[in-house]
């Protein structure tokens, strides 16, 4: 790979300002099993090239899966013959030069692809078994487990050379019940606002200590039961309440207020044609309050098992953490080098691509809410009247990321400071900046998780990326909740 | 440009990966100028192989993806495969006993583009140049210009093989005035098909200087837009009819064949013949894509089906697997949409509006409860307020939470002239502008 590297370098001509190329091969592995069903083994190989050249201030990026020679010549002319047709555009800047000379991997204790098939499907299986006997109402029972590897080699013509290495484990269930006027899901442990088999539940940047940990099949049973109560729970209220959320909610309603809003090449208008732009407009950093005084957020790529964790960005520079919010208060944003030196700033190495084939973008890397001082249980019994909400199941927010809309899975009301009756189809909606400055209570660090989620699309071509979440149980006052 | 799949190499996969397998093959060239602000801020040129790798083998099935039909790399990844099979238990009961697609079913092939294939980053930057200068300088233009050439080739060790080239151009562009926005879409197989010159006026006109409304609430008429109908019918056509969520009771319309399901106005077909939408020959099983009725006079006729659902549609496949590893799941899925169009004009449609809300694009529509095609999602580039059926005012974009099928329940009149659009969960679909009666939808 660093052979292929060095190749592609050495064939990019004269007057080019800028050229970066990125060698690697990522290997992935699904293994699922599920409920009436041989379940599936999947196995993913994918190694390629993709060069980006800068000439005379101007973009150009190709990619190819063909290493030999001409696919390698084929790469160069193609990235400089876009570079070339884009004269006369404003110039690109990329700030201080990156000269990094290094080798990165992330730490493990047991190599997923080492560990036996059947060893993965015997755990699987049984936590299948497990969500069984919650009764024939159980339509669907998926466990599943994936692994991804990739190792990659980048190198530009400013002397960078780093070679990487970084694996991730992840696992979860699926339960869908079903009788003859209704279906509900609930999963675990960690929902996915998509339908793809595998890929679903809580991954890390680990080795398969990370499956171990995650107690698929002690909680299995658990799932299913209340995926079967769902059916005949009550409809969520329609009102205006106290919303008490798990962790896990809270990191897909943290990703949408505020990560996205906070990647800088959002904020400099360049996905405004898909996605949208964003309410944290450059002039507003230090004065646009997001929320209450009690919430702080931060991006950190360093986090130990982080999925968003690694040695150094998809453009060499190291992986660090960066403050987004500070008591309530917007500060700055997740950048790369393109956009940082746009804002007169220093790359907070967040640039990152989703394999050979895509050129970096900004992207959330561990988006995490700084904890508070409460508790899940004081949370709950600190509220005389409101719901308490897990796991997403669906989820909207505008083109500015203000208004919003989320469907969770399950609900519970909480009454006089004690949970009440189970609730489906719960939603709530709000507007950011009013929604977050409800926030009137968070959960200690002894609550604090990171949730890995391997699922967020950006960009056109599509990328989707693997991002952690750091978070702890939340409160809200006055939230709109209900079913539509 | 010659063919780049062997098939000589394709044969020889297959005699690697022995009993029960599909190789479903794309070998992809796609290109792309992407702008914002009236100025480039990304190209992009990806070349790509994908193999994808399916064994069913006495009802175990193990799958794989590679980027390269070079035989050690085959070898390697089918010696991962057999071991996993050997691992497996047998699936016999599962629905998924090996089925073969007819290899002698006809397929229509659509034609390749040429002027799609040659397009060049120069001619890529010409249309840019055109709708920018177009909008002399009254709004900032964002957006994308997007060719791709694609060989597709499905074959099993059965002696089932096809093959087609799929040419797409698109162009896609958002001009933004201060807080307002407006949006052209245009997509074709054929890149000289698409007509540039109109867009810059098309989003002047879009952006009119018109007053601006405080947020109505209440219920309303709607007027959805083609763009925004597409959106929705696409997403009803995902949630509500694949035949999979049919046999499992999980969509709104399942056990409802033959039943009214929306209303009389609404006709559906799914046809990837069709050269409205954006044709393709055969689905990634190597079925051709079937012409298939789903929606008629708004009674549910018909769901899409691949060969383990092909129970749900008379036992046979309409054509409408998914690719493995589909991020949008592995049910079946409508592939080429089209809403048929009614006979109301741009002007009667205002008319019939009267008083309420134009909508050109639904963006973000999610579904939050399949079954009853609960979505929400929001308004944007441009949504209008209408009074005494004309067009008087900007009005803020705003979050609609609905359920689809009441919604198209609602029609009051359908549009004469359609629109072709494209969703990342489909190839095309083409729809008319829907005017939709207050009740429904609550602002």
């Amino acid at each position: 790979m660093r052979d292929t590297a060095e190749a592609v370098l050495g064939l990019v001509p004269a007057g080019v300002e800028y050229a970066d190329v990125r060698v690697v091969h990522r290997t992935h592995e699904l293994v699922l099993a599920e409920h009436d069903g041989p379940g599936d083994v999947v196995y993913d190989d994918s190694l390629g090239v993709g060069l980006r050249v800068l000439i005379d201030g101007q973009w150009g990026f190709a990619a190819t899966s063909r290493l030999d020679a001409a696919g390698l010549a084929d790469v160069v002319t193609q990235a400089v013959g876009q570079a070339r047709a884009a004269a006369g555009s404003e110039r690109v800047r990329l700030g201080d030069p990156v000269t990094t000379r290094a080798q990165w991997r992330s730490p493990m204790e047991i190599d997923p692809f080492t560990v036996p098939l059947s060893a993965k499907l015997d755990l699987l299986v049984a936590a299948v078994k497990e969500a069984e006997t919650a009764g024939p109402k159980v339509q669907r029972a998926e466990a599943s487990m994936d692994f991804f590897r990739d190792d990659k080699v980048f190198a530009n013509t400013e002397g960078a050379l780093i070679e990487q290495t970084i694996t991730e484990s992840g696992g979860g269930l699926l339960v869908m019940a079903a009788d003859d006027h209704d279906i509900q899901r609930r999963s675990y442990p960690q929902g996915v606002p998509r339908t793809i088999r595998g890929q679903r539940g809580q991954f890390a940047t680990a080795g398969y200590e990370a499956i171990t940990g995650l107690r698929l099949t002690e909680e299995a049973a658990r799932v299913g039961d209340e995926a079967v109560a769902l059916l005949t729970a009550p409809e969520c209220p329609d009102e205006t309440t106290t919303l008490v959320i798990t962790g896990a909610q809270l990191a897909m309603l943290l990703h949408e207020c505020a990560g996205h809003p906070m990647e800088a090449d959002r904020a400099l208008g360049t996905e405004v044609s898909l996605s949208g732009g964003t309410y944290a407009r450059p002039e507003r950093r230090g004065a646009f309050r997001f929320g209450a005084p009690i919430v702080s957020v931060f991006a950190d790529a360093t986090v130990p098992g982080g999925l968003g964790s690694y040695g150094y960005d998809d453009e060499g520079v190291p992986a660090q953490r960066t403050q987004l919010i500070r008591d309530g208060v917007f500060l700055g944003y997740m950048s790369g080098r393109e956009s940082a030196a746009a804002l007169d700033g220093q790359s907070s190495g967040a640039a990152r691509a989703d394999g050979w084939q895509r050129s970096p973008l900004v992207r959330m890397t561990n988006l995490c809410l700084g904890p508070g001082d409460s508790s899940l249980e004081e949370m709950i019994a600190g509220t005389k009247r409101g719901v308490f909400l897990d796991m997403s199941k669906g989820l909207s927010i505008d083109d500015q990321r203000m208004s919003f809309r989320f469907g969770t899975e399950v609900g519970w009301e909480i009454r006089d400071g004690k949970l009440g009756r189970l609730l489906k189809n719960c939603s709530y909606s709000g507007v950011t900046p009013r929604f977050w400055a409800g926030c009137d209570a968070l959960g200690g660090p002894d609550e604090y998780k990171v949730h890995g989620i391997p699922s967020c699309g950006k960009g056109e071509p599509l990328q989707v990326m693997h991002i952690g979440h750091g978070t702890v149980p939340a409160r809200f006052q006055d939230v709109r909740i209900g079913t539509r | 440009m010659s063919h780049p799949i062997d098939p000589a190499r394709v044969h020889a996969a297959l005699a690697a990966f022995g009993p029960g397998t599909t190789l479903d093959i794309a070998d992809e060239h796609s290109e792309l100028l992407r702008y914002a602000r009236s100025r480039v801020t990304a190209q992009h040129s990806e070349r790509r192989m994908r193999v994808r790798v399916r064994i069913n083998r006495d009802g175990r099935v193990a799958m794989g993806s590679l980027e390269t039909l070079d035989a050690a790399a085959v070898r390697a990844l089918a010696e991962r495969l057999s071991d996993a099979l050997t691992v497996l238990a047998s699936g016999v009961e599962s629905g998924r006993a090996p089925r073969r697609t007819d290899a002698a079913a006809p397929v229509t092939v659509p034609v390749a583009s040429e002027a799609t294939r040659a397009f060049t980053p120069a001619a890529r930057h010409a249309w840019f140049s055109r709708v920018r200068d177009g909008l002399s300088g009254v709004a900032d233009l964002g957006g994308s210009i997007r060719n791709e050439t694609i060989e597709r080739v499905v074959a099993d060790d059965g002696g089932l093989y096809r093959s087609e080239v799929l040419t797409k151009a698109s162009l896609q562009a958002v001009a933004e005035q201060g807080e307002r926005s407006a949006s052209v879409r245009a997509v074709h197989r054929d890149a000289d098909q698409i007509d540039v010159d109109p867009v810059a006026g098309l989003l002047r006109s879009a952006l009119a200087p018109l007053p601006s409304r405080d947020r109505f609430a209440g219920t309303c008429r709607v007027l959805l837009q083609p763009q925004a109908a597409i959106t929705l019918i696409t997403t009803y056509g995902y949630a509500a009819l694949g035949a999979a969520g049919y046999a499992e009771g999980r969509t709104a319309v399942a056990g409802r064949l033959g039943d009214q399901v929306v209303g009389d106005l609404i006709t559906l077909t799914d046809d990837g013949a069709d050269p409205a939408g954006l044709p393709s020959g055969f689905d990634p099983e190597g079925t051709p894509r079937r012409r298939t009725p789903l929606i008629d006079r708004g009674a549910l006729v018909g769901v899409v089906s691949d060969l383990e659902r092909a129970e749900v549609t008379g036992g046979r496949s309409t054509g409408h697997a998914v690719p493995l590893g589909w991020r949008f799941g592995a049910d079946p899925s409508p592939s080429h949409l089209l809403l048929e169009p009614g006979t109301a004009t741009e002007d009667d449609l205002l008319s019939g509006l009267g008083e309420g809300l134009v909508v050109n694009r639904l963006d973000y529509l999610r579904v939050l409860h399949p079954k009853d095609t609960l979505v929400t999602g929001t308004t944007r580039d441009a949504t209008y307020w209408a009074e005494d059926g004309r067009i008087v005012a900007w009005h803020p974009s705003v979050r609609l939470t609905f359920r689809m099928d009441e919604v198209l329940n609602a029609v009051l009149a359908v549009g004469a002239a359609r629109e072709r659009g494209e969703a990342v969960f489909m190839e095309s679909a083409v729809a008319p502008a829907l005017l939709v009666d207050a009740g429904p939808i609550k602002v």
